[in-house]
Order: structure tokens, then C-alpha cells, then sequence
């Protein structure tokens, strides 16, 4: 069906109704703006939507535009929601076939007649001779498009009519959009003509090709902090429920402004970020040292060292800290929760003379910079073991694409809060049923393994002479591990492993701006 | 190219020499430990042992040299230490660190070490202090002229 109406033989479904979906979104906050005005302003929008349409009559002659505005039309109402839950070519189709949009826009086709009668009275309402004008564009478009093709006219019609049903639907019942109206008015008669809605459930009936967006809902931020600071005066540290995946969270809309000391407008995050810009030298080389660790560190290294710290946990003044950057840094994902074991192991090993020495995480994900407090001696869970490094390996591919939903916060165990995310990650990849004894030996074994990295990491740190954990010491841990080698190095993994985004973090070559030194 | 061909080769038969002197030593120690146990190593048992002692040598002395460097490679204002390129007997402890028992050895080990360094160094001192001072200035004027 696509393939019947194919624009140019260059461009496929797919590119065309992206190119149409980019360029889309900047247009439906004016649409939304239309719809929402007056019917005073409607007046006044009339003659601009009426230049509008007919600038586009111009356009309409090409058959590629065509499918342009019709899809920019199904694009503004499914840019609403729905848009995500289709593939393009199936949205091409919908376009191209009769069959109207409500079975893919709006579930219920019935909708549809009724809200007929509303745009009825609405165009009547707006009775004004710019809508007329518009309705003989409109009638005008069909015909003068290619002749073998009506029914994409139709289509297009009813397109508009289902978007227009859509804006009725959720607002005032406004005949804003004269296209609207102007479908409307036009449709009616049509509709009554020849309104056969055969339901073309095609892309129902074919699920399997259904291509999720990955539906990212912002964390709450501010419910995160005060679960934390609930957990954290009773357990340890609750690292898991906020071990979410890296995929997106608070922070990382904070990390996306890539400015590695922005304020973020979470009010928690607030303090972890006001210690950044209070920067002290070892602070920034701690901040990237973290990063390094971070860079090492896996979702079951932040575990370990979740259920490590929470073990030792002390009641320090600390505590109270710790658990918003741990918590912004958990919402990042795993490597938060790293970043929070970092810090509470940090808290608990103040009483140790060497400082926490940064465990290596895995490649996989890099806690961030801003969850690091500078004055703590951050002690990032080392990294998994080989044993675990495949389903590590994994985690960062499949971090991405994980929805960052903060799930219902139930009080757990924080020992064993923090490797639960592991086992079930191990579960997963095993794609077999997993007895319940053996994951409960492989919990013990991340959870040994985990100290061991933190314990080396302490090591490396205090054979240096130095009491906090940093770069050099998560790098060399990798290095024993054997993931950084002479072939490897260390940004390799920061590229491979981890999100984009962490990449301007950790590398210096990103951050540097592309300033030269020297200066030529 | 005939030279890298060459040193390539040396560097190989240098490698092998070592391999079988570790596949001695190990022999030797295994026909002790048999000769505790009253249990019998087969060849295999000896040429594994030897072979498994060898790479974890050449890790070993890739993660000691890794620790060398790595010992005052902070950026902390303090500049403490500075890049050693000694291996040193904390680097090795450092190594050690993850089986108790041998840590411990080695840590009694270097404590008598040092011990006998300080005993030397007292008996020098004991020493007529004359001819000390002698050799002292001595080998500072050698050292210093040297330098």
C-alpha cells in the first residue's frame, strides 16, 4: 500500500514521515495555541490559516507534499501520544488507505460520527466568509490532486476530521483550525455520502512489528529524595529502588545540558551540585576520578557496593547527604546507585585510616560527576567479575532502553536491596528458570566480589598515598581486570559502554571544547 | 627486519630457558611435597603447574610495574610522591594483598629485611667512626663527583 503511493524512489515511508515528524513538532504548539483561542481569535487565525492553506494548495500538486501535510496533520495528533506506538510505514498506510485514522488515532471509530455533528455546529458557528473561502480550497485540493488518487484525498479529509475530532475531544469545542472547519463542513456532506469506515486494523493486527519508542516518564525527583531520606535514617541506604536503569532520569536531563557544573532544578540535587562548584582541586580530579570509576563500574558493582555500604553503615552526618547525591545519582541508573554505595562505603570507611578507595566499575556505566561529593571519599563498587561481565556487558546496551519508572518504594532489606537488581538481570539472561538457592549463591557472589573491587580500590588509593579514590585507581583496577589493555583504553570503554551523554563527562577530549594547546 | 627477526627469536629462546627452569623448580618442589604427602604427581600435573606459574609471573610483573607507576600518579596538590619507576617492596605487598597467608609471609619477610638493614647500618655506625667518616667522605666525594 506504501509502496502505491511512493513519493520519490529515493525516499522511503520511513525517511519521509520522519522528515514529516521533525519538522511537525514545530508547528503543533501553534496549532494547539489555535485551538485553544477564542472564537474571537478564531477569527483572526482564519485569514492566517487561510494563507496558510493556500500556500499549501500550491505545494499540493506534488504528491509528496501531499502526503507531507496529511501526515504532518495525523503527525500533529499523534505527536500527542500515539505517535510512538506506530512504525512510520504503518502511519504512511493509514494515510493512504480510506479506511479512517480513528482506528489507528482514536480508538474508538464511533467517536468519529459524533463528534461530527459537533464540527457541524462549530463551522456553523464560525459562519464567517473566511471559512467558506477555505472550504472551496479545501473541495478544490481532492480534485486537483493526481487523479488517481481520490481516495488520499478522502483520507486527507477525514485525516484533518479525525484530528479536528481529536482537538474538539480535549478542548473547547472550537472551530479553530478552518481546515478543520473547513473539513467539516466539507466532510459532512461527504460523510454522508460516503462515510464507510472499513476498519483497516492492519497495524493491530500485526503487534509484533510495533516499534516502541522507549517511553521515558521523568523521575520524580523530589519523591525519590524523600524516599531516600525516609530509608536512609532507618536502613542503610535503599540503593535499589533507585537503581534504575540509566536509560533517563532527573539527572540525566541535568547531564544532558552537558555542563558538568549546572544547577540542576531538582532542589536536593541542589547541595551535590552546589559542592561541585565550590571546586577544589582534588574535587574536579575526584569528580573525574569518579567518573572513571564510574566508567567501570556495572549496575552490579553499584550493587554490591549498595549492600556493602548498607552493611557498614554508620550514622554519620554524612548519611543525610549521601542519600540525595547517591539518590540523583541512582536515578541516573546504576551508576547512581554506585555513586550512593560510593558514599555511604565512603562514610563508613572514614573510620578505616585509608580512605575508600574507588572500586572500578565495569565500563559500563560511569557514575556521574555531580552525584560526587567532593569532600566524601567516593567508593564506587568495583566492578563485577568476569563471572558476571556477561550479563554487565549487556546491562549498558540494555540500560538505555529501559524506562525509567520509579516503581512503588517498598521498604527492603538494603543488603539485600541492592543486588535484587542483579538477579534479576541474571534471570533474565539466563532465559531459563533459575532455581532460587542458585541465585542466592550468585547474590553471594557479587556480593563478595563487589568487596573485593572495593577493597582493592582502597588499596590502590592508599598505595598511592592518597586517601581518596580516584581516576588512576578505578583505571588500574579495569587494568588488572583486564578490560583495559594496551588496545583498550580507558574512553574506549567510556564510549562503548556507557551513554552518550557520559562521554562529554568523562573524556577530556569532548569537554575540551576543541580548544588547541597551543593556541595556533 | 632481520635484526627484530632475530631479537624476536632470542626473546623467544630466552622465554623457553625460563619456561624450563620454572618447570624444574616446579618438579622439584612437587617430588618434595610428594615425598611429604606420599602422593604422586603425573607429568601433566607438574607441566600445568609450571605453565600456570609462569603466566601469572608475566602478570605479576605487569601489575607491579602498574603499581609502581601508579604510586604517586595523583593529581592532589600535595605531590607527595612522584612516579617511581622502583618496584618496590609496597608494590609487591600491594600484590600480595589478596591471599592472607601470603601477605603475611611477605610482610614478616620484609620486616626482617628491615631489621637487618637498621642492624647494618647500627653496626656500622658502631664501627670506629673514623675510618666511617673516612669511607663516609670518601664515598661522598666519589658520589659527589659522579653526580
Amino acid at each position: 500500500m506504501a509502496g502505491r503511493y511512493s513519493p520519490d524512489p529515493d525516499q522511503t515511508p520511513r525517511t519521509l514521515l520522519r522528515r514529516v515528524l521533525d519538522t511537525a513538532d514545530s508547528r503543533t504548539p501553534r496549532r494547539r495555541q489555535s485551538v485553544r483561542n477564542n472564537a474571537q481569535r478564531s477569527l483572526l487565525q482564519i485569514p492566517s490559516s487561510s494563507k496558510r492553506q493556500s500556500s499549501q494548495t500550491k505545494i499540493v500538486a506534488r504528491r509528496h507534499s501531499y502526503i507531507t501535510r496529511s501526515v504532518v496533520r495525523l503527525a500533529r495528533v499523534q505527536t500527542h501520544g500515539h505517535l510512538e506506538e506506530q512504525t512510520p510505514r504503518t502511519l504512511l498506510k493509514n494515510i493512504l488507505l480510506t479506511a479512517p485514522e480513528s482506528s489507528i488515532v482514536m480508538p474508538d471509530s464511533v467517536v468519529k460520527p459524533v463528534q461530527v455533528p459537533e464540527m457541524v455546529e462549530s463551522s456553523k458557528w464560525e459562519s464567517s466568509p473566511g471559512s467558506l473561502e477555505l472550504q472551496l480550497p479545501e473541495l478544490e485540493y481532492p480534485s486537483t490532486l493526481a487523479p488517481g488518487l481520490p481516495a488520499t484525498g478522502r483520507s486527507k479529509q477525514r485525516l484533518r476530521l479525525s484530528v479536528f475530532e481529536q482537538e474538539v475531544n480535549q478542548r473547547l469545542p472550537l472551530s479553530q483550525e478552518p481546515p478543520g472547519n473547513a473539513d467539516a463542513s466539507s466532510l459532512t456532506s461527504s460523510f454522508n455520502l460516503s462515510f464507510v469506515p472499513p476498519c483497516q486494523s492492519q497495524s493491530v493486527g500485526r503487534p509484533g512489528l510495533a516499534r516502541r519508542r522507549p517511553i521515558r516518564r521523568p523521575v520524580d525527583v523530589g519523591v525519590l529524595l524523600q524516599d531516600l531520606e525516609d530509608n536512609s535514617l532507618t536502613t542503610a541506604l535503599p540503593g535499589d529502588n533507585y537503581r534504575t536503569p540509566v536509560a533517563t532520569l532527573p539527572t540525566d536531563a541535568v547531564l544532558e545540558d552537558t555542563q558538568p557544573f549546572s544547577q540542576p532544578s531538582v532542589g536536593c540535587s541542589l547541595r551535590v551540585y552546589h559542592s561541585l562548584p565550590s571546586p577544589s582541586h582534588s574535587e574536579v580530579k575526584g569528580a573525574e576520578r569518579v567518573v572513571g570509576r564510574r566508567t567501570q563500574s556495572t549496575g552490579t558493582g553499584l550493587e554490591k557496593h549498595m549492600s556493602r555500604t548498607s552493611l557498614g553503615t554508620t550514622p554519620l552526618p554524612f548519611s543525610k547527604l549521601q542519600p540525595q547525591p547517591p539518590e540523583i545519582r541512582e536515578a541516573v541508573g546504576s551508576q547512581e546507585a554506585v555513586e550512593a554505595k560510593e558514599q555511604e562505603g565512603s562514610s563508613r570507611d572514614e573510620d578505616t585510616p585509608g580512605r575508600p578507595a574507588s572500586p572500578e566499575l565495569a565500563a559500563d556505566t560511569y557514575n556521574l560527576l555531580q552525584a560526587e561529593q567532593p569532600h566524601q571519599s567516593l567508593q564506587p563498587p568495583p566492578p563485577p567479575g568476569v563471572a558476571v561481565s556477561e550479563p554487565l556487558e549487556s546491562v549498558p546496551a540494555r540500560l538505555p532502553s529501559r524506562t525509567q519508572t520509579v516503581g512503588p518504594r517498598h521498604h527492603q532489606d538494603p543488603y539485600k536491596a541492592g543486588l535484587s537488581h542483579y538477579m534479576k538481570l541474571f534471570s533474565f539472561y539466563t532465559k531459563m528458570p533459575v532455581e532460587k538457592k542458585a541465585l542466592e549463591m550468585v547474590e553471594k557472589c557479587l556480593d563478595k566480589y563487589f568487596q573485593h573491587l572495593c577493597n582493592d580500590l582502597e588499596a590502590f588509593s592508599a598505595h598511592a598515598g592518597r586517601k581518596t579514590v580516584k581516576l588512576e585507581d578505578m583505571e588500574l583496577l579495569l587494568r588488572r581486570q583486564g578490560l583495559v589493555t594496551d588496545q583498550v583504553s580507558l574512553h574506549v570503554l567510556v564510549e562503548r559502554y556507557l551513554p552518550l551523554e557520559y562521554r562529554q563527562l568523562l573524556i577530556p577530549c569532548a569537554f575540551s571544547g576543541n580548544s588547541v594547546f597551543p593556541a595556533q | 627486519m632481520e635484526e627484530a627477526e632475530a631479537e624476536e627469536q632470542q626473546r623467544f629462546s630466552h622465554r623457553q630457558r625460563l619456561k624450563a627452569a620454572v618447570h624444574y623448580t616446579v618438579g622439584c618442589l612437587c617430588q618434595e611435597v610428594a615425598l611429604d604427602k606420599q602422593v604422586q604427581f603425573s607429568k601433566q600435573t607438574i607441566a600445568a603447574i609450571s605453565e600456570v606459574t609462569f603466566r601469572q609471573c608475566e602478570n605479576f610483573a605487569k601489575d607491579l610495574e602498574m603499581f609502581a607507576r601508579h604510586s604517586g600518579d595523583c593529581f592532589c596538590p600535595l605531590r607527595r610522591h612522584a612516579k617511581r619507576s622502583t618496584v618496590t617492596t609496597e608494590d609487591v605487598k600491594l600484590l600480595a594483598r589478596r591471599s592472607n597467608s601470603l601477605l603475611k609471609y611477605i610482610t614478616e619477610k620484609n620486616e626482617e629485611i628491615a631489621q637487618l638493614n637498621l642492624e647494618r647500618k647500627a653496626k656500622k655506625k658502631r664501627k670506629p667512626e673514623d675510618e666511617n667518616r673516612d669511607f663516609m667522605e670518601l664515598d661522598a666525594d666519589v658520589v659527589g663527583s659522579d653526580s
